[in-house]
């Protein structure tokens, strides 16, 4: 009796430990990093993190095409492949559709219009997305710090599903600060299998200018 | 009653307490919700359609009580989808824009 008594409590301890492991685990995988600066950091947990290298400032490609928003407050670069496309008043965005009309890349930039900062940029962004547009949205990385040309950004990877249709869509969304305005830069295109967003939309981004 | 089997009461009630608040702790990282299913088409065309109802499922009941608890509040900013909303593509399935409160 004794002898099964101690081995109830020996395995009723290890499940112990195995229900505190699990939800250290659950617990760490929604921690998000908070780099101050440099390239967007992976956070803990994940794998598909889609690559960020054309985040670097670097000037549009020779070719590429520009639209301003409004007073110039910033200067959205796109490649040839894509066209400008309708969108809210005061903003600016740019596509490239498939023949039947389907997002391949997707480019916008607006002006501030809410409570989006640097600061809380990215549980901004993720919250938006989830009370708009998206049945469900994951963070893969975040980055503090960034540069833009004419300013500083917070920046975003994530991955959301819409509720229109459930697309599935990876975007980097990069909220910048000037030194006189402040808008968003977005850069989607559909997630085909992992996480991944075409370079021109990484170019596109490091070649965002605010002022 | 053994000692030993009060021993194992008192362990497993800790552990009942202990899954109890891990699921409860669970529950407050909402905003990075996971989907793991792959891209079923690959974009979004830019064209009106009807709201389908894709909310994600219900919460694990509650254990019973004596009524039946009020549903959640809706978001404060829950914009209206099929066309709805600023009338933009990211309300009719195309990728989200920048904007910040519509």
């Amino acid at each position: 009796m004794a002898t099964s008594s101690r081995a109830a409590i020996g395995f009723i301890a290890a499940v112990l430990v195995a229900v505190l492991a699990g939800c250290g685990m659950a617990a760490a995988s929604h921690q998000v990093s908070d780099r101050p600066a440099g390239t967007v950091a992976p956070v803990r947990g994940t794998t598909a993190v889609p690559p960020v290298r054309g985040l670097a400032v670097r000037p549009a490609p020779a070719g590429w095409r520009r639209a301003a928003l409004p007073g110039d407050q910033a200067v959205l670069a796109y490649p040839p492949s894509m066209h400008l496309v309708s969108g809210d008043p005061g903003t600016v965005s740019a596509a490239q559709l498939s023949s039947s009309g389907a997002y391949l890349m997707y480019l916008n930039a607006t002006p501030r219009q809410g409570t989006e900062s640097l600061r809380n940029w990215p549980a901004f962004r993720l919250r938006h997305l989830l009370d708009d547009d998206a049945s469900a949205a994951r963070l893969l990385a975040q980055s503090r710090g960034v540069s833009f040309a004419g300013g500083t950004g917070s920046c975003i990877v994530d991955a959301y599903v819409t509720k229109i249709h459930r697309h599935h869509y990876t975007e980097l969304a990069c909220y910048v600060q000037g030194r006189t305005s402040a808008s968003v830069i977005i850069a989607a295109a559909p997630t085909a299998g992992r996480a991944t967003l075409p370079r021109a939309l990484t170019r596109a981004v490091g070649a965002y200018q605010t002022r | 009653m053994p000692p030993q089997l009060n021993k194992s009461l008192i362990v497993v009630a800790l552990l009942g307490v202990l899954a109890a608040g891990c699921s409860a702790a669970s529950t407050t990282h909402a905003p990075a919700t996971h989907s793991t299913v792959p891209a079923s088409s690959p974009a979004a065309t830019p064209k009106t359609q009807p709201a389908p109802s894709t909310q994600p499922p219900a919460p694990p009941a509650a254990p019973p009580t004596s009524s039946a608890p009020p549903p959640p509040p809706p978001s404060s900013n829950a914009i209206p989808q099929g066309n709805g909303g600023d009338h933009d593509a990211d309300n009719n399935g195309g990728p989200s824009d920048g904007d910040g409160n519509i």
